[in-house]
């Protein structure tokens, strides 16, 4: 409801979600493609990163309050915003034509040069794709827990680590092959350290709105959320399973990758909810009506 | 070139709340939407000495706004007296203003799918006059004009008392003044 500050929802951390794999996706597939050839990717994984990546453009225009006029965002060159729809507008772009190589069909499927120079514009717009939401979120001063460069370097992680899981889902459903568990499971325990050391810090070095926020991690609203979810299911669950030897269950690691790199973005945008209250603001908000009682809908 | 900014004088502010309601009218704003509440810190101390003080906020409208750096469709926009608006054509209602803003001062109307905020009544301004909320506030607590103008009201008023600035740490340059006891 208005009154309570009506802050961005759950659509935007699926947009984040799904963009941050779908960039991360079309760049390690040029990545793979220019270091170790065409074997490391599956085709449909190729294909299947800048269709994420529009997935995420589509449930941001539905976040909008008024989608029809989505194309207005690409129109003021200084903001951030804008500058991320248009990297993802051009991410989907190299990423479908990246992959399209793949089908011999087509009559670029052999123009190597063509590639790789496709290979390098995905890496970099894909990449751009995957780290920006984190830049988006950690310019803003008056979010406590998003301010700062740390959250940038967990939103790249965790957008590599979603990507990856999500080629490794598609290169073991539909090339019949794993290639990445090792990878993965670094990728993971960096995961772990890292979201430890984010919430150690802020709870403990910087100031006190930040440190109040985070506490809500450790011991408040957003517990369970952290240790069960995200670190527990979403973290040390599929780290296990990647490091068994031959097991059958791989395919729920990769899904419980994905499941906690989004709960991991919906608890970030939740969070972002609490701001820097001015004087006796959080108690004036308090008393104001939440915008569902009887009065109001009399009112309307 | 006229620079407009606002002092809330919290000494002589009752928290009568009449610049909101006034606000609320004469913007014909939403049910549920408020451009300046009062907010209230208190009673302190212990009788008979308690203390009470109202704080009005508003739209800052920062020399540095955050939120028109964050608007991708360059709804939001600062003319060059500094006051700060919504183009309600060009507003796609993605709130990154709402969050880049760190007064809350932006407000999302579902209804119509954009964002709304005070604007310092720059329809009034341009005709010469005063907001509303300045002009019914009966103790003067508000006090509005141009910080260009050394002989305006609120230079004076600036230059002789000490004034606050509401998170100036975060680099937004408000220009809305505060006077505290």
């Amino acid at each position: 409801m208005k009154h309570k500050e009506t802050t961005w929802g759950w659509m935007l951390a699926v947009d984040f979600f799904f963009a941050g794999m779908g960039g991360a996706m079309i760049a390690l597939a040029g990545i793979s493609y220019l270091f170790f050839g065409d074997a490391l990717t599956a085709t449909i994984g190729n294909f299947i990163g800048p269709i994420f990546v529009a997935m995420g453009a589509g449930f941001l225009v539905l976040e909008l309050g008024r989608p029809l006029q989505a194309w207005r965002v690409f129109m003021n060159p200084k903001a951030i915003l804008t500058f991320g729809a248009w990297n993802m507008t051009l991410a989907i772009g190299f990423g479908f034509v990246f992959a399209s190589f793949r089908i011999a069909s087509l009559p670029w499927a052999g123009w190597v040069w063509a590639q790789q120079i496709t290979a390098v514009s995905s890496i970099i717009t894909g990449l751009i794709v995957a780290t920006y939401p984190g830049v988006l979120l950690g310019r803003h001063n008056a979010r406590p827990f998003w301010t700062g460069p740390g959250i940038v370097s967990l939103f790249l992680l965790s957008s590599l680590l979603t990507g990856l899981a999500a080629h490794d889902l598609a290169n073991s459903l539909f090339a019949n092959t794993t290639n990445f568990s090792k990878l993965l499971a670094g990728l993971l325990v960096l995961q772990v350290v890292l979201w430890g050391l984010y919430i150690y810090m802020k709870c403990t070095g910087t100031t006190n709105r930040e440190a109040t926020i985070a506490q809500q991690w450790v011991n408040g609203d957003f517990a369970v959320g952290f240790w069960a979810i995200l670190l527990g299911l979403g973290s040390l669950v599929p780290l296990i399973i990647y490091l068994l030897p031959s097991n059958p269950i791989m395919t729920l690691a990769g899904i419980l990758v994905l499941l906690g790199g989004a709960w991991m973005r919906w608890m970030v945008v939740k969070s972002g909810e609490y701001r820097t209250w001015l004087p006796g603001e959080e108690f004036y908000l308090s008393r104001l009506p939440r915008g569902d009682e009887e009065f109001l809908k009399a009112l309307k | 070139m006229a620079r407009y900014a606002m002092v809330l004088d919290t000494r002589i502010c009752i928290g009568c709340h009449s610049c909101t309601v006034a606000c609320k009218i004469n913007n014909d704003l939403p049910v549920d939407m408020i451009y300046n509440p009062v907010t209230t810190i208190g009673p302190t101390g212990v009788y008979p000495n308690l203390h009470m003080t109202h704080i009005p906020l508003l739209c800052m409208h920062c020399d540095n706004p955050p939120c028109v750096d964050a608007c991708p469709t360059g709804a939001s926009q600062q003319r060059e007296d500094g006051i700060v608006w919504v183009e309600d054509e060009k507003c796609v209602g993605c709130k990154a203003c709402v969050m880049a803003c760190p007064y809350g001062a932006r407000h999302p109307n579902l209804e119509v799918g954009i964002v709304q905020k005070c604007n310092f009544c720059m329809d009034l301004v341009d005709a010469g006059e005063e907001p509303h909320c300045v002009k019914t506030c009966h103790q003067r607590a508000r006090i509005f004009g141009d910080l260009d103008d050394p002989n305006s009201e609120i230079s004076l008023l600036l230059n002789s008392e000490r004034s606050v600035r509401l998170l100036p740490e975060l680099g937004t340059e408000p220009y809305v003044f505060y006077i505290m006891d």
